[in-house]
């Protein structure tokens, strides 16, 4: 497997959901009022780590912040973030509206165009 | 995905009265999308329960849990500790959720607090249609992506029944349309209308036709 | 130095207002732009047409009339108050009271405090001839008080609460201090707290600063938190919710 990523890849599929996924971020109060909303946070013992704007800042709000130069070890940090700490039930709630499933599934497809995703061994959908 | 429908609180109260510390599991798969049976509906159900146990003066305990999901043996790690403290176990999981929890606890009840539908799509916030009824035997294929099970009031195979209305709803139910005029469009807009002309041999059809049943002293009721 | 005061006590005001409204209405505008009417026709041929008017039938069955005690009049009105008990029961009320009722507090005192403001009135009415009716000095300085100890839970909150310690950054203690100074600034001038004419002018920068950041930043939500929750199809909408993004 390469350990190369395409940056120009990942840095298109970012300036192309830009404007919408930015706003989000941007908009994201950072207030952890949608932490209880989340069945894996109440589930395990409430860590913050599972609260869904923590998860969403810490994986695509970094690819963001990063301008998608990243290689391929970030991408597997953020695969278990988007994977197996979240099943996109898209229960969470956010009291400003910030579309919290939309940025997830687009780190998904930003980590699976570079061919990062679960493997047989990780039954996490 | 799996659509279901939460029983009402009576039946789900009948059948847990003989419990008094019971444990309300939730599934974080199918039935959390549909709005059905998650962490939200658990709180509420449990909320409904211990109100309705109260007016009865009866003496309940129920503890929420919510998991990934109750068909896979993966998720059940935090259940495994839990469940010898309860005495039954109410699944807000589908039909295969509260079967996987039953069989791998099989000395503790396990109650269904939903009735799982069908197979189906979100059409809007809430509102699920079923657009698959699990056949077996898919013939999408060849009908442009149209089910002629779901579809057709009659289930037909191979074509229309010849009451097709002019403006191209059923003969059956008016507010629906004909499913073989909608697959002729859409095979036709595919350039593919050649597989009208495929003949499909008769299937088994047990529990394949869409099910109804009025009971005897309500029938007249609907007959007027 | 005098010049700069003087840029900064006019014409600076109107840009920051300019820029204020412009800005929230581009980005309302932008709102629109980004998200969509939602299309539900996904069922081939359920596509909406145009009813034919039925023919009402010229024999009217004749229905007898019951008269309805009270509680049958009542009870659309027992139904809806049920509903929003059950609404409330259900919302972040329930959860978060002490962060729900602060905040609230806090946004109402937002708006209210500068529009109702004696001062700000008096310099409205020089400006436009007319003002809003105002609150006495007394009353807004004490809300002024209950705001600024909203500002300080929030604060609180930030450093010491670990789930929101988790996921805070420079940023939001930024726009907190940008929230808070021209309150802060407001409040000192008032009382002749500090170096009058110093503090007076911390107050009309930290305002002006305030209301340019507004649209542009995550301040905005006072406009997005309406747009978002009503405009937008979710579990949690409080409208139709015909849109989505």
């Amino acid at each position: 497997m390469s350990t190369q990523v395409n940056r120009e890849q990942i840095k298109g599929m970012l300036k192309a959901h830009k404007p919408r996924m930015k706003r989000y971020l941007s908009h994201c109060m950072h207030c952890s009022l949608c932490a209880e909303s989340c069945f894996l946070y109440m589930k395990n013992d409430k860590d913050p780590r599972y609260m869904p704007s923590y998860k969403v800042l810490n994986s695509l709000g970094k690819l963001y912040r990063k301008g998608g130069r990243v290689d391929r070890a970030f991408l597997e940090d953020i695969k278990e973030i988007v994977w197996k700490n979240c099943v996109l039930c898209k229960r969470c709630y956010c009291p400003v509206g910030v579309d919290i499933p939309a940025m997830i599934a687009f780190a998904r497809s930003i980590c699976r165009s570079q061919g990062v995703h679960p493997d047989e061994e990780q039954s996490w959908l | 995905m799996i659509v279901g429908e939460r029983k009402p609180l009576e039946e789900i109260a009948d059948l847990l009265k003989a419990y008094t510390k019971i444990l309300n599991v939730g599934c974080g798969g199918c039935t959390s999308i549909c709005l059905a049976g998650g962490q939200k509906e658990v709180a509420q159900l449990t909320r409904d329960l211990e109100s309705h146990f109260g007016n009865q003066g009866a003496n309940v305990r129920i503890h929420e849990l919510t998991i990934e999901r109750q068909c896979n043996a993966d998720f059940f790690a935090d259940l495994d500790g839990m469940v010898k403290s309860y005495d039954a176990i109410v699944s807000m999981a589908c039909g295969a959720g509260v079967q996987f929890v039953a069989d791998r606890y099989p000395d503790t009840p396990v109650f269904p607090a939903l009735n799982t539908t069908f197979v189906g799509f979100d059409k809007d916030v809430g509102w699920y249609e079923e657009n698959c009824r699990t056949c077996g035997d898919c013939v999408l294929g060849e009908t442009g992506g149209i089910c002629p099970v779901t579809r057709c009031a009659k289930s037909l195979f191979n074509g229309p029944c010849g009451g097709t209305r002019a403006d191209g709803t059923c003969e059956v139910d008016k507010t629906i349309p004909c499913a073989w005029f909608e697959i002729h469009k859409r095979l036709k807009a595919q350039g593919r209308l050649d597989l009208i002309h495929k003949v499909r041999p008769a299937r088994e059809w047990v529990n394949q036709t869409r099910r109804s049943v009025i009971q005897e002293p309500y029938k007249e009721r609907y007959t007027k | 130095m005098a010049q700069f005061v003087a840029f900064i006590k006019g014409p600076m005001v109107w840009i920051a207002f300019g820029v204020f409204f412009a800005g929230l209405i581009i980005q309302g505008w932008r709102f629109f732009t980004m998200s969509r009417k939602k299309d539900l026709a996904y069922i081939p041929g359920t596509e909406k047409k145009k009813k034919k008017k039925k023919k009402k039938s010229k024999k009217a069955k004749a229905k007898p009339k019951k008269k309805k005690t009270i509680m049958e009049r009542l009870q659309p009105l027992i139904a809806f108050a049920d509903k929003r008990w059950d609404n409330l029961e259900n919302s972040m009320f329930r959860i978060h009271p002490l962060v729900s009722v602060v905040t609230i507090i806090f946004h109402v005192f937002l708006f209210v405090i500068p529009i109702f403001l004696l001062a700000h009135n008096e310099l409205f009415r020089s400006a436009f001839g007319f003002s809003l009716p105002s609150l006495s000095d007394q009353t807004t300085d004490m809300l002024t008080i209950i705001f600024l100890l909203c500002g300080g839970f929030f604060l609180y909150r930030r450093i010491f609460v670990r789930r929101v310690r988790a996921i805070t950054t420079w940023w939001d203690f930024v726009m907190l201090a940008v929230t808070l100074t021209p309150f802060i600034t407001g409040f000192m001038a008032f009382r002749q707290w500090g170096d009058y004419p110093t503090v007076m002018l911390a107050h009309i920068i930290s305002g002006e600063l305030m209301l340019i950041l507004i649209p542009f930043t995550k301040l905005g939500h006072m406009i997005y938190f309406f747009l978002y929750r009503v405009l937008i199809g979710s579990e949690y909408s409080f409208g139709q919710g015909k849109r989505a993004w």
